[in-house]
């Protein structure tokens, strides 16, 4: 049935904003990981990334998550003389996560998921509105 | 959920040759064109019973911590949607042959 093909793709999409809030979540929690060896470099900002791909047994074409790719934007340098992390300047080298961007990112996968369970919860409707005439 | 996907279409076909054994004795026959009711019902009452064992495999998954919640959610509502569409099939089919029966003769 066509209204099952969309449910299954809707439900792609949810899987794939599942995946994007764990790399999220990954960023958030890392948001302050320095590196432990003298000027390393810290944890870099992941990026989830979505592909979409034509799935036969659907009919259609779902979203699939990509590759999860790094952020190139330079660290920002912090001035911790005692920190192991530090440099011969004396200065620390912080993860380039910015938990405002990562807080938008967040309501952005949250709000792309809530609008695939309503399709999800509208074709469900749909297909049992169908049914019922069958039983007047 | 398990359940012999012939069991209600070994019924249906036993129903159906004594309408024929009877129809021709009375010598009225009736034809009819396209797929029997009988592959149509056995058709849906296999295909539910396959997409029940689909959704049973999920939720052992997820009571074992394998599957996605997503995936059991999918299944489940392809399983209830295809029953609800069966059990109305089965309804109509019933109520239609009542009423045969009601038939005066």
């Amino acid at each position: 049935m066509e209204l099952i093909g969309s449910i299954k793709i809707a439900a792609s999409g949810l899987r794939a904003q599942t995946g994007r809030m764990r790399i999220i979540a990954e960023n958030l929690a890392n948001a302050n990981s320095t590196a432990n060896t003298k000027g390393g470099d810290p944890y870099r900002r992941r990026i989830p990334t979505f592909q979409s791909v034509f799935d036969k047994e659907v009919g259609g074409t779902v979203v699939k998550q990509g590759r999860i790719k790094f952020d190139q934007t330079p660290f920002s340098l912090s001035y911790k003389p005692g920190h192991p992390a530090a440099n011969d300047k004396g200065y620390v080298k912080e993860p380039n996560v910015n938990s405002l961007i990562e807080l938008t990112d967040m309501r952005q996968a949250q709000r792309g998921y809530e609008s695939n369970l309503n399709l999800i919860k509208a074709s469900r409707r749909m297909l049992s509105a169908t049914i019922e005439i069958l039983r007047a | 959920m398990n359940m012999p996907a012939s069991t209600a279409a070994n019924a249906y076909a036993n129903a159906a040759k004594m309408f024929e054994d009877a129809s021709k004795s009375t010598g009225l026959e009736t034809k009819v064109e396209g797929p029997s009711f009988t592959s149509v019902l056995e058709d849906t009452v296999g295909n539910l019973t396959k997409t029940g064992e689909k959704s049973d495999q999920n939720l052992i998954a997820m009571t074992q911590g394998k599957a996605d919640i997503i995936d059991v959610v999918t299944a489940v509502a392809e399983t209830e949607l295809t029953v609800q569409a069966l059990v109305s099939v089965r309804d109509r089919v019933i109520t239609a042959y009542q009423e045969v029966l009601r038939m005066p003769v």
